[in-house]
């Protein structure tokens, strides 16, 4: 029993220290699914809930984005925990395994430019919406026959969406903008929630470390309940600017707590870059 | 007396393989993790805003003269459920015990990694003091 615990003791202080160290050329990207199916042990084994018009209810607080650290209270003091707990370091360690956006040859000179100026050219990081599909799941889903809304307590401030659900056209107003969080509209194929997403900003990335995309871009989600958990599948789809459309999958477990405000974002860094150094963030 | 005597700081240096990476985007385009900065000082203001809370510490030097320091830390959310909230960090007019890593351009700057009150209760925002026998060998 000793020695297991100190094989595991070894373990996860090693996956800390390899942690801090890989951090500074981005090679470890922090993320908070695994720890939060954690929270729910057996979540996808339980019945799936269906609303009384038949579709699978989908409401609940889903993900928390960035709840990677929390500061916690050990004896009369309190100290970093969560993703920099020996304990649980591991769990926000654990890889996606996402496969990369395969541009045309031609761009990739552009995302390694934006990748290695990525403290001046991401958005995000001077408090402007990541835009779909880097704003990563919903975090809540409050569900309605007609409409779903999308609720997120993003860092760089609340966002929302609402998505109809009765299968209408997307808007074909030319008047109408492109947005950070596009043009939604969601069907049901099955017991899957299908949304379509156009009018997207060309100001926003598909992701970290300098992915652009073009205002072709056309996303589509694909939300699957099963028993406390939901299967999220986003694509990509940017003939402009990749070679074949980009998939990612998480699968998402239903939380006890409640959606938090996201406190208000206020970008004090711009300032005081002196380096371009970054490293991998959690999208 | 030297300037920094006279400041009330001292600078030492620390491992440089207990980097804060909690910081989530651009740590060290701004601050250095080589070198950590001692303060002693009274809080006078906080923004409780993403992507960090920034903290501002009075320092007074022995001639009287006071100098703000700006203090970057985790993000709110990180706080969440450990009662270090901004009505806390405000509510203590005591001299506080700050740890930082320096603003690389040489602002009254840092990165606070450690909040320490003359009660001896310390919130830390380091990884390092997350696991005891990390926190020996940084020493």
């Amino acid at each position: 029993m000793l020695s297991e615990l100190a094989n595991h003791r070894t373990l996860t202080l090693a996956a800390v220290v390899a942690a801090f160290l890989a951090s500074p050329i981005g090679t470890w990207a922090q993320t908070n699914y695994a720890a939060e199916a954690a929270k729910n042990p057996g979540a996808a084994s339980r019945p799936t809930p269906h609303m009384a018009d038949g579709h699978p209810d989908l409401n609940g607080v889903w993900h928390h984005f960035f709840g990677i650290g929390t500061i916690q209270k050990v004896g009369d003091s309190f100290t970093v925990g969560g993703a920099f707990s020996p304990k649980s370091a591991s769990l926000y360690a654990k890889p996606l395994g996402d496969p990369k956006p395969e541009y045309k040859p031609e761009l990739m000179a552009k995302v390694n430019s934006l990748n290695a100026n990525q403290v001046k050219e991401d958005s995000t990081l001077h408090c402007i919406p990541p835009g779909v599909p880097r704003l990563g799941p919903p975090h809540q889903i409050v569900q309605t026959p007609k409409q779903a809304i999308f609720l997120y307590a993003d860092n760089t401030g609340n966002q929302w969406r609402v998505i109809p659900l009765d299968a209408r056209p997307h808007s074909t107003d030319p008047e109408t903008a492109a947005t950070y969080n596009g043009d939604s509209v969601g069907h049901w194929e099955a017991d899957t929630l299908v949304v379509d997403v156009t009018r997207l900003t060309d100001e926003t990335w598909l992701g970290d470390n300098g992915l652009f995309h073009s205002r072709k871009l056309h996303v589509t989600e694909r939300l699957r309940r099963v028993g406390d958990t939901i299967q999220y599948q986003v694509t990509a789809d940017d003939p402009e600017i990749l070679q074949k459309p980009w998939t990612l999958s998480r699968t998402l477990t239903l939380q006890p707590d409640a959606l938090e405000e996201a406190a208000p974002c206020v970008d004090k860094d711009a300032g005081h870059y002196v380096t371009l150094e970054h490293h991998n963030n959690t999208r | 007396m030297g300037v920094t005597n006279r400041l009330r700081w001292a600078a030492v240096l620390a491992l440089s393989c207990a980097l804060p990476a909690i910081a989530h985007h651009s740590f060290s385009a701004e601050f250095d993790a080589s070198k950590t900065v001692t303060l002693h000082g009274t809080i006078s203001k906080v923004d409780w805003v993403n992507p960090h809370i920034w903290v501002y510490v009075d320092v007074k030097d022995d001639t009287g003269k006071t100098t703000t320091w700006a203090l970057q830390s985790l993000p709110p959310l990180f706080f969440r459920g450990s009662g270090l909230t901004k009505d806390v960090l405000l509510s203590s007019k005591q001299e506080v015990t700050v740890t930082l890593n320096p603003a690389k351009d040489g602002a009254d700057s840092g990165f606070m990694t450690k909040l320490a009150y003359p009660d001896g209760h310390v919130f830390s925002m380091s990884p390092a003091d997350a696991d005891p026998s990390l926190r020996k060998t940084q020493k």
